[in-house]
């Protein structure tokens, strides 16, 4: 065929990434250059080296620990799921565009997260994305690992990768290194304007008489001669449209009139999560919700609109115009299109209890507040991880909001007087349950210190706060006034000793996760006490904390096989 | 004999270390027409006499680096301060990874190339943030080459140093920054619990010069194992040598030398080095050499 033979006349070229165009998870600040996703550019360094490097792209999570957490945010539609559980996505982009052949990716610690690899097509603007590769997460412990999956060919140029990570499954965090695109270039004008016309498409894909399939099934159906479906009072047969998901559902709306006209009724898209389906929305997408949103509860349109579409903003505007008065829960993590415009808007979701504000690229918090924000009074969870929000901004949104329970503010890097923000904390929101601050600035023993009046607390992520600070005594005042405390992160607390961390050891006896990993000082008499101490303990990560031995943690294992113990040095 | 064996086996795998380290350098592709560039070698010794793990930009507790961007070609050393050891902290790690991190940060270009001092800056804040605490100090001392004006940018904290030499004239040295004497000026990561006893400093405490280049000459970067073993005028008759050289090999073995020299002279206990000298200002009655690590990175600007 003279098909195949046809890439081979073209270019063979090979690159590593040039630059990285977007992720949804990071373990490091965004000035800082360790675990960052920046590390995946250029060639691999320390492949097939395996270890947790910091010269590596490093994800923030791992295992089951934050699906558990209770800050996780729930499926906002159950029935729309993503079968493979894309938990995070990185975007990057090479020098060149060409067709993808094959596509490596260098995992050096905790190999197998990769679900999924997509690729955005040039000249391809209505549905740009296109499945290179998916497949179950796998697991290739304590070794690193060159993936290099057998990828769909197809005859568009592209320049722009995506990888999604389902690391749900691993036992500790994941690392990649390097990701390599191979693939040819076309060489000549012909080539080039072939390439770009699609036209190499038409020999491949012949089109398939779908029509004729369609038309075969509904001929089985009217041979079964009665439909006993169509008996069925309007009402039974929304209650079973609920349970479908939105793909099944607008097939059903194409199956007749009656169908049709059942499935376009609001009570049918009071929950939405397009979250699944990012590749696919579009403006059309929106308009056609749009139509059918009226009593709108919960939306989820994270990864949602990132191709820079016109009009997509606007119409993500107009959506939440329609449904100010319902609108409960809205998670718009990565999303591109989130400006000034839509930020406004949300001021007027006066119901909202719970909004995910993640990653986003939009970087002016200020304009939401110079506004009346206080019309937003019911939240009682809010995630601004990566965000922007400075500490008079947050002080003005805890006052607002006295029944927040789950605070995210991971790597807000303008958070400079945090002890004062835990101070309003106390004052204001006394159902306080989760606080999640890793790697933050500004946190000093005095601001932890007063964590001790909220006597709900049962999340407390303080991961780096206090990398280089005094601890003092405040986890004698955290162990005495949280006695509910279920999990606790003092990565880095480099000050932390045996007597500092005795008093949690000792009263916080609902503790299932202590997260202690890279504090030097505290001995292994220490952590014989915790496991031994703290009944309810499932995870204890202890990497990096020099004064453990192997042999030791080996057989803290046999003896608490029901706890998971990490321990990883370098 | 068993110590000539012993320094000869040391020499030999400090001069692979050095060819290595040369030809793993991707030049000529970079180098275009009119672009000036650093042709460099390096070479060095840790101040213990048996063999030590050979890592690749590290002698004793010294460390160096040389990268290439597209704007600029970038050298360095620092200098790790040996009293950590006392305190159980391994002084190599903090100079190794200080130099490695600015490695890091050329090859990504996320740096300035007329701002060696924020370069330095940014690799020290780096160093906070990795799982494993490396704690320690280092004096440190970046030279950048600026291929749009052909200037060299300097950075230099400490009693490391860099010299430039014109045709057997020595046009800069940088100056030395003490506390007090044999007490650099040093960037430091303490353990907590010892911020106040530790001498610290700013990354901006770091002395800048800039220093227009021209085609031929000889840049050299070292540690204080050098600059307080050899004198001036043994320093400048080996520059002399490679004065305009485009040759790598040829670089080498003058950075060899160097180096070499400086190793004999340090163990040398009739001899009056610089340091001596120094002491004797400092009115301490001293002499011969001063035992330490040594790395000479040798370059010469081609333009």
């Amino acid at each position: 065929m003279g098909t195949s033979r046809f890439p081979e006349a073209m270019a063979r070229l090979e690159f590593y990434v040039q630059s990285v165009l977007d992720y949804t998870s990071r373990y490091n600040y965004s000035t800082s250059l360790y675990y960052a996703p920046t590390n995946l550019i250029g060639e691999y360094e320390k492949y097939p080296t395996y270890g947790d490097f910091p010269e590596a792209y490093c994800l923030r999570t791992y295992g089951k620990w934050w699906k558990n957490s209770e800050s996780y945010q729930p499926n906002y539609r159950p029935q729309d799921y993503d079968l493979l559980g894309a938990e995070d996505y990185v975007t990057v982009q090479f020098e060149h565009a060409l067709i993808p052949k094959d596509i490596c990716v260098y995992e050096i610690y905790n190999p197998g997260a990769v679900v999924r690899i997509w690729a955005k097509l040039l000249y391809q603007t209505e549905r740009p994305w296109a499945l290179l590769w998916e497949g179950q997460p796998e697991k290739f412990p304590h070794n690193s690992r060159k993936f290099h999956p057998k990828i769909k060919q197809i005859n568009y140029l592209t320049d722009t990768i995506r990888l999604e990570f389902n690391q749900t499954h691993l036992e500790y965090h994941y690392a990649v290194e390097a990701i390599l695109l191979g693939g040819y270039v076309p060489t000549t004008g012909l080539q080039t304007s072939v390439m770009s016309m699609g036209l190499l498409n038409l020999l491949t894909e012949p089109v398939t008489s779908k029509n004729q399939c369609i038309d075969n099934v509904s001929i089985t159906i009217e041979d079964l001669g009665t439909d006993f479906f169509s008996s069925l009072p309007n009402e039974v047969i929304l209650h079973i449209f609920q349970y479908l998901d939105l793909k099944s559902l607008s097939r059903c709306a194409r199956v007749n009139k009656r169908w049709n006209q059942i499935s376009a009724d609001a009570l049918l898209y009071q929950n939405i999560n397009l979250k699944p389906y990012w590749y696919l929305v579009n403006c059309d997408t929106l308009r056609y919700f749009l139509e059918r949103c009226k009593t709108l509860k919960k939306l989820d349109l994270s990864w949602c609109g990132s191709d820079d579409v016109d009009g997509f903003g606007n119409l993500v505007v107009s959506l939440l115009e329609a449904n100010f008065s319902t609108l409960t829960h809205l998670s718009l993590g990565n999303c591109k299109f989130v400006d000034t415009e839509v930020v406004v808007r949300l001021i007027f979701c006066s119901e909202l209890v719970d909004l995910r504000l993640r990653n986003l690229s939009w970087r002016d918090m200020a304009l939401w507040f110079s506004s009346s924000w206080h019309k937003i009074n019911k939240l009682t969870a809010l995630d601004l991880t990566s965000s922007d929000i400075d500490d008079n901004q947050l002080i003005l949104l805890l006052k607002a909001n006295p029944h927040l329970k789950i605070l995210i503010i991971d790597l807000c890097e303008k958070l400079q007087k945090l002890d004062q923000v835990v101070q309003v904390l106390v004052d204001c929101n006394k159902q306080i349950s989760t606080w999640s601050s890793w790697k933050t600035l500004s946190l000093t023993a005095e601001g932890v210190r007063r964590f001790a009046n909220c006597p709900n607390i049962k999340e407390l992520d303080l991961g780096w706060c206090l990398i280089n600070k005094d601890p003092g005594n405040c986890l004698h005042f955290i162990a005495e006034g949280c006695p509910q405390l279920k999990r606790l992160i003092l990565s880095e607390w480099r000050g932390l000793n045996d007597a500092l961390i005795m008093p949690v050891i000792m009263s916080c006896k609902e503790l299932t996760q202590l997260d202690l990993l890279g504090n030097k000082n505290i001995t292994s008499d220490t952590f014989k006490k915790a496991l031994l101490l703290l009944p309810k303990l499932r995870l204890l990560d202890i990497s990096y904390c020099d004064s453990v031995q192997q042999e030791e943690v080996n057989a803290w294992r046999q003896q608490y096989p029901h706890i998971t113990i990490q321990n990883y040095i370098i | 004999m068993h110590t000539l064996l012993v320094t000869g086996r040391l020499l030999s795998r400090a001069l692979w270390n050095g060819i290595a380290n040369v030809s793993s350098t991707p030049e000529p592709n970079i180098h275009r027409k009119n672009e000036s560039q650093l042709i460099s070698a390096v070479c060095g010794f840790s101040k213990e006499r048996q063999i030590q793990r050979l890592i690749k930009g590290q002698f004793g507790d010294d460390a160096w680096f040389s990268a290439k961007y597209k704007t600029a070609d970038v050298l360095g050393v620092a200098d790790g301060v040996g009293g950590w050891r006392a305190y159980g902290i391994d002084p190599g790690e903090f100079s190794l990874q200080l130099m490695k991190t600015c490695e890091r940060l050329v090859n990504l270009g996320l740096f300035t190339p007329t701002n060696p001092s924020e370069l330095l800056a940014k690799s020290y804040c780096e160093l906070l943030h990795h799982k494993k605490a490396i704690l320690g100090s280092s004096t440190a001392c970046v030279v950048i080459l600026n291929r749009d004006n052909n200037t060299l940018y300097t950075a230099n904290i400490g009693d490391s140093g860099f010299m430039v030499v014109r045709r057997g004239k020595v046009i800069r040295r940088s100056e030395e920054q003490q506390h007090y004497f044999n007490t650099p000026f040093q960037l430091s990561l303490p353990p907590p619990g010892y911020r106040q006893e530790v001498l610290s400093d700013r990354p901006d405490a770091a002395l800048t010069d800039n220093i227009p280049v021209e085609d031929g000459d000889v840049i050299l970067v070292a540690t204080d194992g050098v600059f307080d073993n050899l004198p001036q005028s043994i320093i400048v008759n080996e520059l002399i040598k490679v004065q305009g050289e485009r040759c790598a090999g040829r670089l080498q073995m003058v950075a060899n030398s160097l180096a070499w020299m400086a190793r004999n002279l340090s163990f040398d206990e009739t001899f009056i080095s610089p340091f001596a000298e120094s002491a004797f200002f400092n009115g301490i009655n001293t002499i011969g050499g001063k035992p330490d690590d040594i790395t000479v990175v040798l370059a010469t600007v081609a333009i």
